[in-house]
């Protein structure tokens, strides 16, 4: 994490395309509520502060494929492998502890940006409009948004960690990359999954893209507490997932890997 | 000793314009064949960047089929709004590849090489180089195109007319910013804030944006007269529009090669022992 905080200008050229987005976006959106109040049980303050969230993992999570590929690559990995202990945690840590920074600076501009632009995030649907009850829905949704955005985060590192190790069979692997994340772009990032054609948001909940942005970006935007369960849990058995897959690519590519010289 | 005038683009234009055309001509295919030296390389970026493209024309699919139209474009204005764009600024990247580069050239003090060269400094710098992945956003705006409105001959020749004057206000705008290197050092953030700005505002429709916007993109970000103006001459067939765009890129590449010019006369070498091969 250290090292992150020691050159905050490298991350400015993110945060200001993460500002730019949004703001394109927010004007996308009222592009497209201009003769509606809602689609697929979206309002326009909705589809806006969804954006926002969705867009975090992206910018926080989303660049460890290049760092992970090129130690492969670069033959960095040989010191890392001689090393006891497990090669994928001590990435794990490495990786997203630096993103954490990153991806909380763009949570706090996300939620700066979104307030000067469209105002409060909505408010979530309760029968308790004020008091003790609706105080404990906002921090019980703040807990959620914080644990699925972790969860996406550590997803995002087990997939792209999986499809990085294809470097110890090829030697050009960034075609892998870019199908995942454009995949990951549309399938909750860009738009909610609700607005897909219904076939296609059937098929979609069955893949892990959903679980990369939409999950917290729907907690944060559509609040329920069966709903929030619900999708942290998906989120978990995922990362569960991916972890084994991470395991497997791991096992049966690390056999390939031949040192040279040192 | 040549003096400076001779090799001016504006002393005795006919006969440099011609010397100029062969030179253009001779970089183009140099950079061709480098680019064919790679061909894994070319054949993952072209790939790559189709990737990209389809992916926001998913998203456009899904919204605009939900609401009909955003900002008044429908499903086929944002392709084609895509595809000029997209070809433009390839066609840009593929001529004047440096572009990108030219700022860090400045600040290095590398520009010596071709200093020393007879030939206009400013377009040497910037033809000198090509981007292999530029050559996927040509060809994505022709493809979409093909899709959209078929392979007539007319839309086809208008298509590529407007592209040329796109492309070269592409390149003027990204050169200017990177000419401030001349006067502020490292330029590095408002070239790329700028690059992001005008590729971020032509790709969404014209009419998302308020009135307030509206002056910035057609003077300092020049969507307007890469994106949204070529879009309605192509939707409208109309020919008429066309020298004015000829005449707008001419503008905006002349007040880039003074700004370039004027910059130069500030510059210091910075004494590097550079090669071009």
């Amino acid at each position: 994490m250290s090292e992150r905080i020691a050159y905050p200008g490298n991350f400015a050229g993110s945060m200001f395309t993460y500002a730019l987005f949004v703001f394109i976006f927010s004007r996308v959106w009222a592009g497209a509520y201009a003769g509606t109040t809602e689609i697929a049980g979206y309002t326009m303050s909705m589809a806006v502060w969804y954006f926002i969230i969705a867009e975090i993992p992206s910018f926080g999570f989303g660049r460890f494929f290049w760092t992970l590929s090129r130690d492969m690559k670069s033959g960095q990995v040989a010191y890392l492998l001689a090393r006891p202990y497990d090669f994928i945690w001590y990435n794990f840590a490495e990786k997203l502890g630096g993103s954490l920074i990153e991806a909380g600076i763009i949570l706090v501009e996300g939620l700066a940006v979104g307030f000067a632009l469209i105002g409060l995030p909505p408010a979530i649907a309760s029968q308790y409009p004020v008091g003790f009850a609706s105080f404990a829905l906002e921090t019980a949704r703040l807990g959620f948004l914080i644990v699925s955005l972790l969860l996406a985060g550590a997803l995002n590192y087990f997939l792209q960690m999986a499809i990085a190790m294809t470097a110890f069979w090829l030697e050009e692997n960034e075609a892998f990359y870019w199908i995942f994340q454009k995949f990951a772009l549309v399938v909750g990032t860009l738009i909610p999954i609700e607005f897909l054609p219904e076939k296609a948001a059937r098929i979609a909940v069955w893949t892990p893209f959903p679980y990369l942005s939409y999950a917290p970006a729907r907690i944060a935007v559509a609040f329920s507490l069966a709903e929030a369960w619900s999708l942290v849990a998906r989120q978990a058995l995922w990362v569960v997932l991916a972890l084994a897959l991470a395991k497997v690519v791991f096992a049966s590519g690390s056999r390939r890997l031949s040192v040279n010289g040192g | 000793m040549i003096h400076p005038d001779r090799l001016s683009l504006t002393a005795r234009p006919l006969g440099r314009l011609k010397a100029y055309a062969r030179f253009m001509a001779a970089a183009f295919l140099v950079n061709v064949k480098a680019t064919l030296e790679y061909r894994v390389n070319f054949i993952l970026q072209f790939f790559g960047m189709m990737l990209n493209n389809a992916a926001f024309a998913a998203f456009w699919k899904v919204l605009l089929n939900r609401v009909g139209t955003v900002g008044g474009y429908g499903f086929s204005d944002v392709m084609l709004v895509w595809a000029l764009v997209s070809s433009s600024f390839g066609l840009a990247h593929i001529v004047f590849g440096n572009v990108r580069q030219l700022g860090r050239i400045i600040m290095e003090g590398s520009l010596d090489v071709y200093l020393l060269q007879p030939k206009d400094v400013w377009l040497n710098v910037l033809a000198s180089k090509t981007i292999v992945s530029a050559w996927g956003d040509f060809a994505y705006g022709y493809i979409v195109l093909a899709m959209m409105t078929g392979t007539e001959l007319e839309r086809l020749a208008l298509f590529t007319a407007l592209i040329i004057p796109g492309a070269l206000i592409f390149a003027a705008t990204f050169a200017a910013a990177d000419s401030l290197a001349f006067f502020i050092g490292n330029a590095t953030a408002v070239s790329s804030a700028l690059t992001e700005f005008m590729l971020s505002f032509s790709l969404y429709p014209e009419g998302v944006y308020g009135a307030g916007l509206r002056w910035m993109l057609y003077s300092i970000v020049p969507s307007g007269f890469v994106a949204f103006l070529p879009l309605r001459v192509f939707r409208a067939l109309d020919w008429r529009l066309v020298p004015v765009l000829y005449l707008i890129a001419g503008v905006y590449v002349m007040l880039s090669y003074r700004l370039f010019n004027f910059g130069l006369k500030r510059y210091e070498s910075g004494n590097r022992m550079d090669a071009r091969v």
